[in-house]
């Protein structure tokens, strides 16, 4: 009878935690089906412009109003569009690594920072960060052109306006790994090279 | 049900899986400092000063609290800890929760770190304390044997995968919302 009860007691364990591991694995699995299902509040699937072709055309005010910012289309530098929240951790805590890219990489790049809400809230995050050195975008339409379902998220386009690398956006690593996607689809090797040179340089 | 409460096995149960809960919390903060500092600025309740410092004294307030519930002879101090750390976290959380200020990262690990500010939070906080309470119990006098321990292992096991189910769906939630109201 004693053995009996065991057997049944360690069963039932193994089937109590084999039980919550499915239940956490289907909560997890819903969790990314919302993420994919509701990027910024509309109702889309995730395909977004590819990379490869060109980047949809937006020509929107600045956050403070003194400029208009021109995304997508032939441009002289390329263009880093990067999608940030004021409630948002991570884009804070890539500020920093933003400002650094922005001045290092200043001859071929200009970083773009893309928002949507509220006005207000936004200017007090751009005033308290510190973000002068930036155009800020405050825009639903650029997020939903650009299927932005997650933050912070970034798109790199080269000088004709072409998507050459986007994604999500966690750490300096992923961000780099942009540009050398960039680099990457340089014509030749010696041309990849060269670029690498240019850049230690820099 | 006051019999149940304090067998040992239970007791253990509840501490051992609240301990794990605190250092696994602790080390995604102290790991990803930069997104805590972060998240402590958005709940807007410390000067900006005192935040850098915040935010590394709680995260090792919080390990603290996990090794001390480990520990017998330190469980006592362990379980004052746990509620110190938890406490300050519920405060942190209701005073944003009442002003309305929800809309932010609870900075509080969970799901990916999307968890946002929500009621939930609080019970769940709230559980934990009990979970703390239980654990620091010293529990029955009575012989353990063998079988005990698989139940304090799978006990502990249990409500870890509980809590980190319920985590998620509490991650969720938020996005649930946004589809239904968006629909």
């Amino acid at each position: 009878m004693n053995e009996a009860l065991m057997i049944s007691n360690a069963l039932l364990w193994v089937a109590v935690l084999a039980a919550l591991i499915g239940l956490f694995a289907l909560a997890r699995q819903i969790g990314v089906l919302y993420e994919r299902v509701a990027p910024m509040g509309a109702l889309m699937i995730d395909t977004g412009p590819k990379v490869g072709e060109p980047a949809p055309s937006f020509e929107l005010p600045t956050l403070t109003g003194n400029a208009r910012v021109r995304i997508g289309g032939a441009a002289d530098k390329s263009t880093l569009l990067f999608f940030l929240s004021p409630t948002c951790p991570v884009c804070k805590k890539l500020l920093p690594i933003l400002r650094s890219v922005n001045e290092t990489e200043r001859s071929w790049l200009r970083v773009v920072l893309a928002s949507d809400g509220e006005q207000p809230e936004h200017l007090a995050f751009y005033e308290k960060a510190d973000l002068k050195p930036f155009p800020y975008l405050l825009s639903q339409d650029l997020g939903i052109g650009f299927h932005v379902g997650k933050l912070p998220y970034a798109v790199l386009m080269d000088e004709q306006g072409r998507i050459t690398a986007k994604g999500l956006v966690n750490s300096r690593e992923q961000l780099e790994s942009l540009f050398t996607a960039k680099e990457l689809g340089v014509a030749s090797v010696q041309d990849f090279i060269d670029h690498q040179h240019d850049h230690q340089r820099a | 049900m006051d019999a149940l409460l304090i067998d040992p096995v239970l007791a253990r149960a509840c501490g051992s899986a609240l301990a794990v809960i605190l250092l696994l919390g602790a080390w995604q903060k102290l790991r990803d400092m930069a997104v805590f500092e972060a998240a402590v600025e958005l709940y807007r309740l410390l000067p900006d000063r005192m935040v850098p410092l915040f935010a590394r004294a709680l995260p090792m307030l919080e390990a603290a609290a996990g090794a001390a519930l480990l520990l017998e002879s330190t469980r006592g101090i362990g379980l004052v800890l746990a509620l110190v750390v938890l406490g300050i976290s519920t405060g942190g959380v209701l005073i944003n929760l009442l002003r309305g200020h929800t809309d932010i990262d609870c900075g509080c690990g969970g799901a990916d770190g999307n968890t946002r500010l929500s009621w939930a939070l609080p019970v769940r906080n709230a559980v934990l304390m009990l979970l703390a309470v239980a654990g620091a119990q010293a529990g029955l006098a009575r012989p353990l044997v063998w079988v005990d321990f698989i139940t304090v292992a799978g006990g502990t096991l249990a409500l870890l995968g509980i809590y980190a189910a319920g985590n998620q769906l509490l991650a969720n939630h938020p996005r649930l919302m946004q589809l239904r109201n968006g629909s």
